[in-house]
C-alpha cells in the first residue's frame, strides 16, 4: 500500500499547517489535545461563514438600496408639478410592425401616425364625421364628379420643407400608381391635380359618396416627396408631433414640433407611447404611475380602477369594431341557409357580452352605430333556441346526431369566445370544433384559401360595408341585389341617400345570415386623474394626441 | 488538447451548416407569409402578390436559401422585412435586455442554489433532508408566471407591499439610464433566479451525494479534514465538471426560456421578439435569430467541453494515453 504511506508521510505537514492557521486565528482556544480541537472547529467554521454571510447580505442590501432608492419618489414628479406636465406616457396594446404606413396594414399604424405625425387632406372627429385637415374647405361639382379642395396657407413638414398642393397630388397619385395600402378605395378616381399651390382637384370616373371619408384615412395622407428617410423606422410628416424614438413592439416617443404650422399645436411636449402585450403588465404600469393612460383595457381588469374614482377615471368609448362570426358561404354545410339561421338563433349574444364585462353593444348587422346606414337589426335574429333546433332538425341534425363544424380564429381574441359558442351550439345539434390559431395562419387558411366552416375576426375598420358586396371576399357571400345596392349607394350624390340605401342593403345582408355579428366591441379607457383631452371614441384607429394634457395632482 | 479543440470546432461547423438547412425548411412549412400578414384583411390578391415579389418570396426556395447562406458567409443576416432593420441590430438590441437578465438570474440562482445544495448534501438527519427535498421540488415546480406575479405583489413599485422595483418595462431610456434599466431587471431576474436555483440545488446535492461514499472523501478525511471540509473543498471541486455541464445547459435553455418572464414584465427581449417575428411571419428575421441562437447553444456546449478538460485534467490525459 504505497499510497497510504505517502499520505502518512505528508500528514505531519498538514497538521503543521493546521496548527499554524489555528494559532494565528484563535490562540487562546488552542489545545494540545487534537480531539478537543476537532470539536471546536465546526463552530469556528460556522462563525466564519456567518460573518461572510452577513457581509454578503450587507453588500446585497446596499446594492438593492443603491439601485432602488434614489429612484423612488421621483417616479412622477416631472418638471410640471404646477400646471400640466411636459411629458406623459400612454399604454396601448397592439404595436405596429413597422412605421411604413404605405405598405404595412393594421389599425395600430393609423392609431399612432394619422393626425399625430402624418396629416390627411381631411380628418375625422370623435363622432366619425369628416372635418377639415390640410384642406380648410372643399366643394363638389353638382354631378359629384369633381372635388375641389382649398388648402391652408403656410403649411410645412416637420423637416422644414413647405407643403404645397403638388405634394398632396403627388402623394395620392403615388398611392394609386404603386398600389399602396388601401389604394383600392380610390379605384373610382380618374385624376388628382394641383392647379395652383393652394388648390387640389380630384376628378372621379363616377360619383363616389365615400370619397371624403376615405381621404381621412391612409389614401389622403400627404408625404414629403423631397425627404429621404427610412419609412420603416422613421416618419416625416406635417403633423404636430415627430417621432424621436422607435423601439419595435415596445416604445414610440412623440415629440411636439414647436414649429408646427397649424393652430392646434401639441400641448404636451413629449409623449411616450408604450405597448403592452401582457394585460397584467399594462395594469401594473398604470397602477405604478409609469403610464397615465391605458387603452384598451378589458372590463374585468378595469374594475379596480372603477372602484377607485378618487385616483382614476374609466370611460367606455364608441368604436366600429365588429366581431364577425362568418359562415363560409361556399362551405358544404354552411351554404345551407337553415344551418346559418339556426346558428344565429342559437347564439345568446347577451350572455357573451355579459361574460366580457358588459361594455360591448349588441349588433345585429354589418353596419355599426358610428357608420352611415346604421339601423338596429338585433330584432332579426333574436335568441331563440327552439327555432334553432327546429331548423337543425329539418337538416337532419339534433343533439344525438350533431353536425360537425370547425371554428377557426386568431388567438388574440382569447379562447373563451370559442368555448362559449361551442356550448351554445351543442344543444341545437352542432358539434363545434374550435381551432385557435396564429393570425398569420388564419390569414392563410381562412382569408386566402377560404378553407373554413366558421371564422371569427374583429373587423375594426369603419365604412367597410363593401366587403359584403365582394363575392370573392372570404365570406363567400354573393347576393347580386346587395352588390347593386352598394354600387347605387356609392354613386349617391348626397349623404342621406347613401345612408338610406346602405341601410336597405345591410338589412338584406343580415337577413341572409352570411355571418353573425356577435357584438360591437366598445373600448374601455382608463386614465389617472388629471389627464384631459384623451380621445375615448374610436381610439384604437384614431388617436389624435395634440390636445392631451396631464396635470399631476398634489400628493 | 489542441487536437481535441480542432475536432470540436470541425463538428461545430458541420452542426451549424446542417442546422441552417433545418431552420430554413422548417420555417417554410408554417402556413402564411409575411406579405399577407403585412397586407392584412382588406388586401386584394394583387397587392399581396406585389409585396411577395418585392420581398423575393416568389423566388424558388433553393435560390432563397443560397441568397441567405451567401449573406451569412459575409456576416450579413439580412433585413427584417417587417421592421426594416438589420437582423443583427434587432438581435443586438434584444440581447442587451435578455443577456443581463440571464446573467443576474444565474447569479441569483447560484447564490441560492449552491449553498442550499451543499447544505442538503451535508445534512444527515432524514427529516432535514426531507425539508431540503421539499424546497427543491416546490421551487422547481413553481410556474414562472406565478413566481413573477408574487414578486410583483411583494416588491413591485406602486403595486407591491414594499415599494421597491418597477414591475414592468425596461426603464424609460434603456441602457442610456443604467440604474433604471438595472432596477427594471431586478424582479424578472429574481423570478428567473429562484426558479433556476431549484435545479442548481438539486444537481449540487446529487453530485455531492454521489461523491460522498467515494474514496475521495474518505481520503480527504484521512488527510485530516472534517467531513464537512472534505465535502466542501474536495467534493465540490470534483463535482465541478458536472455542475458546469448543468449550468451550460441551463444557460442555453434560459435564453429562450425567459420568454414567459420577459412577457410578464413587458421587457423587449429575445424570447418575446422571436414570438412576435414568428407571428408576423418575418422569416428572414426568425431564421437569422434562430441561427444565432443555435450558434450560441453550440458554442456554449463547446465551451463546456473545454471547461471539462480544464477542470478535470484526467479526461485529457486518458485520451492522450489511449492514442
Amino acid at each position: 500500500m504505497p499510497e497510504y504511506r505517502g499520505v502518512h508521510g505528508s500528514s505531519g505537514a498538514t497538521e503543521d499547517r493546521r496548527r499554524r492557521g489555528r494559532a494565528k486565528r484563535a490562540l487562546p482556544d488552542a489545545s494540545l489535545d487534537d480531539a478537543l480541537n476537532e470539536r471546536i472547529r465546526p463552530m469556528r467554521v460556522a462563525g466564519r461563514s456567518g460573518w461572510w454571510g452577513l457581509l454578503a447580505a450587507v453588500i446585497a442590501i446596499g446594492v438593492v438600496v443603491g439601485i432602488a432608492a434614489p429612484w423612488r419618489g421621483s417616479a412622477n414628479s416631472g418638471p410640471g408639478l404646477i400646471g400640466a406636465a411636459h411629458r406623459m406616457s400612454i399604454g396601448l396594446k397592439l404595436a405596429p410592425g413597422n412605421l411604413d404606413i404605405r405598405t404595412q396594414s393594421g389599425a395600430a399604424l393609423d392609431q399612432i401616425l394619422i393626425g399625430n405625425v402624418y396629416e390627411g387632406l381631411v380628418a375625422r372627429d370623435g363622432e366619425n364625421k369628416v372635418v377639415p385637415g390640410l384642406a380648410e374647405s372643399w366643394d363638389s361639382s353638382p354631378d359629384g364628379l369633381v372635388y375641389t379642395f382649398r388648402l391652408h396657407r403656410g403649411m410645412r413638414f416637420s423637416n422644414g420643407h413647405a407643403l404645397h398642393a403638388d405634394d398632396v397630388a403627388w402623394s395620392i397619385n403615388e398611392l394609386r400608381a404603386r398600389g399602396y395600402q388601401d389604394s383600392e378605395q380610390l379605384e373610382d378616381v380618374s385624376s388628382v391635380t394641383a392647379p395652383d399651390a393652394a388648390t387640389v382637384r380630384i376628378a372621379l370616373k363616377a360619383p363616389y359618396a365615400s370619397l371624403l371619408w376615405v381621404l381621412t384615412g391612409r389614401p389622403g395622407l400627404v408625404f414629403d416627396r423631397r425627404a429621404h428617410y427610412d419609412r420603416a423606422t422613421q416618419a416625416v410628416g406635417s403633423g404636430p408631433y415627430t417621432i424621436t424614438r422607435y423601439v419595435p413592439n415596445s416604445v414610440i416617443t412623440l415629440q411636439a414640433d414647436d414649429r408646427y404650422w397649424g393652430a392646434r399645436k401639441a400641448r404636451t411636449a413629449r409623449i411616450d407611447v408604450r405597448y403592452f402585450a401582457d394585460d397584467t403588465a399594462a395594469v401594473n404600469a398604470l397602477r405604478s404611475g409609469d403610464v397615465q393612460v391605458l387603452a384598451p383595457l378589458t372590463q374585468s381588469l378595469a374594475q379596480p380602477f372603477v372602484d377607485d374614482p378618487a385616483q382614476y377615471e374609466v370611460k367606455v368609448g364608441e368604436g366600429t369594431d365588429k366581431f364577425v362570426l362568418a359562415f363560409n358561404g361556399t362551405g358544404a354545410a354552411t351554404s345551407d341557409l337553415r344551418v346559418r339561421q339556426a346558428i344565429r338563433y342559437a347564439i345568446d349574444r347577451r350572455q357573451l357580452i355579459a361574460s366580457r364585462g358588459g361594455a360591448d353593444a349588441p349588433l345585429g348587422g354589418p353596419i355599426p352605430s358610428l357608420d352611415p346606414g346604421y339601423e338596429d337589426l338585433t330584432g332579426l335574429y333574436p335568441h331563440d333556441p327552439a327555432k334553432a333546433k327546429r331548423l337543425m332538425a329539418e337538416t337532419g341534425h339534433d343533439r344525438a346526431h350533431p353536425l360537425r363544424l370547425t371554428l377557426t380564429y386568431a388567438h388574440i381574441y382569447g379562447s373563451e369566445l370559442g368555448d362559449q359558442l361551442r356550448s351554445q351550439l351543442r344543444p341545437i345539434g352542432i358539434d363545434l370544433h374550435v381551432e385557435v390559431v396564429e393570425f398569420a395562419t388564419w390569414l392563410q387558411d381562412v382569408y386566402t384559401n377560404h378553407d373554413y366552416d366558421l371564422s371569427l375576426v374583429d373587423h375594426n375598420e369603419s365604412h367597410d360595408f363593401y366587403l359584403w358586396a365582394d363575392p370573392d371576399y372570404y365570406f363567400g357571400y354573393d347576393n347580386p341585389t346587395v352588390q347593386r345596392l352598394y354600387r347605387q349607394a356609392s354613386r349617391a350624390s348626397n349623404p342621406q341617400d347613401n345612408a338610406r340605401i346602405l341601410a336597405q342593403a345591410a338589412r338584406i345582408v343580415s337577413r341572409d345570415a352570411p355571418a353573425d355579428w356577435l357584438f360591437n366591441y366598445r373600448i374601455t379607457t382608463a386614465t389617472v386623474k388629471g389627464v384631459q383631452g384623451f380621445p375615448v371614441n374610436l381610439n384604437q384607429t384614431l388617436l389624435p394626441l395634440a390636445d392631451v394634457t396631464y396635470t399631476p395632482g398634489k400628493e | 488538447m489542441a487536437r481535441f479543440i480542432m475536432r470540436r470546432v470541425a463538428l461545430l461547423v458541420v452542426a451549424v451548416a446542417a442546422m441552417s438547412g433545418i431552420v430554413f425548411v422548417m420555417l417554410r412549412i408554417l402556413p402564411g407569409d409575411v406579405a399577407s400578414a403585412m397586407a392584412g384583411v382588406h388586401a386584394s390578391p394583387g397587392r399581396v402578390g406585389a409585396l411577395r415579389r418585392q420581398f423575393g418570396l416568389d423566388q424558388p426556395l433553393a435560390t432563397q436559401y443560397v441568397d441567405w447562406m451567401t449573406g451569412l458567409m459575409c456576416g450579413d443576416f439580412g433585413l427584417s422585412v417587417t421592421t426594416g432593420r438589420s437582423v443583427s441590430a434587432l438581435v443586438g438590441a434584444r440581447a442587451s435586455v435578455t443577456l443581463p437578465l440571464i446573467a443576474i438570474g444565474l447569479a441569483v440562482a447560484l447564490a441560492i442554489g449552491l449553498p442550499l445544495g451543499c447544505a442538503a448534501a451535508l445534512s444527515r438527519s432524514p427529516r432535514r433532508r426531507g425539508v431540503y427535498q421539499a424546497i427543491a421540488i416546490v421551487g422547481g415546480s413553481v410556474p414562472a408566471l406565478w413566481a413573477g406575479a408574487l414578486f410583483m405583489i411583494l416588491l413591485g413599485r406602486g403595486v407591491g407591499l414594499i415599494d421597491l422595483f418597477p414591475s414592468q418595462g425596461f426603464g424609460g431610456e434603456g441602457w442610456a439610464a443604467p440604474r433604471q434599466a438595472l432596477a427594471s431587471l431586478m424582479l424578472p431576474a429574481l423570478t428567473v433566479g429562484v426558479i433556476v436555483s431549484a435545479g442548481v440545488m438539486r444537481y449540487t446535492r446529487s453530485a455531492l451525494d454521489d461523491l460522498a461514499p467515494s474514496g475521495y472523501i474518505d481520503m480527504a478525511m484521512a488527510c485530516g479534514m472534517t467531513r464537512r471540509e472534505a465535502m466542501l473543498s474536495t467534493g465540490l471541486r470534483l463535482s465541478a465538471p458536472r455542475l458546469v455541464s448543468v449550468l451550460g445547459l441551463t444557460l442555453a435553455q434560459m435564453i429562450t426560456g425567459v420568454m414567459v418572464v420577459e412577457n410578464l414584465f413587458a421587457l423587449p427581449g429575445l424570447g418575446t421578439g422571436l414570438v412576435v417575428d414568428v407571428g408576423n411571419r418575418d422569416l428572414v428575421a426568425v431564421q437569422g435569430e434562430l441561427f444565432m441562437l443555435t450558434v450560441v447553444f453550440l458554442v456554449i456546449g463547446f465551451l463546456v467541453d473545454i471547461m471539462h478538460r480544464v477542470l478535470d485534467p484526467r479526461l485529457g490525459d486518458d485520451r492522450e494515453e489511449r492514442r
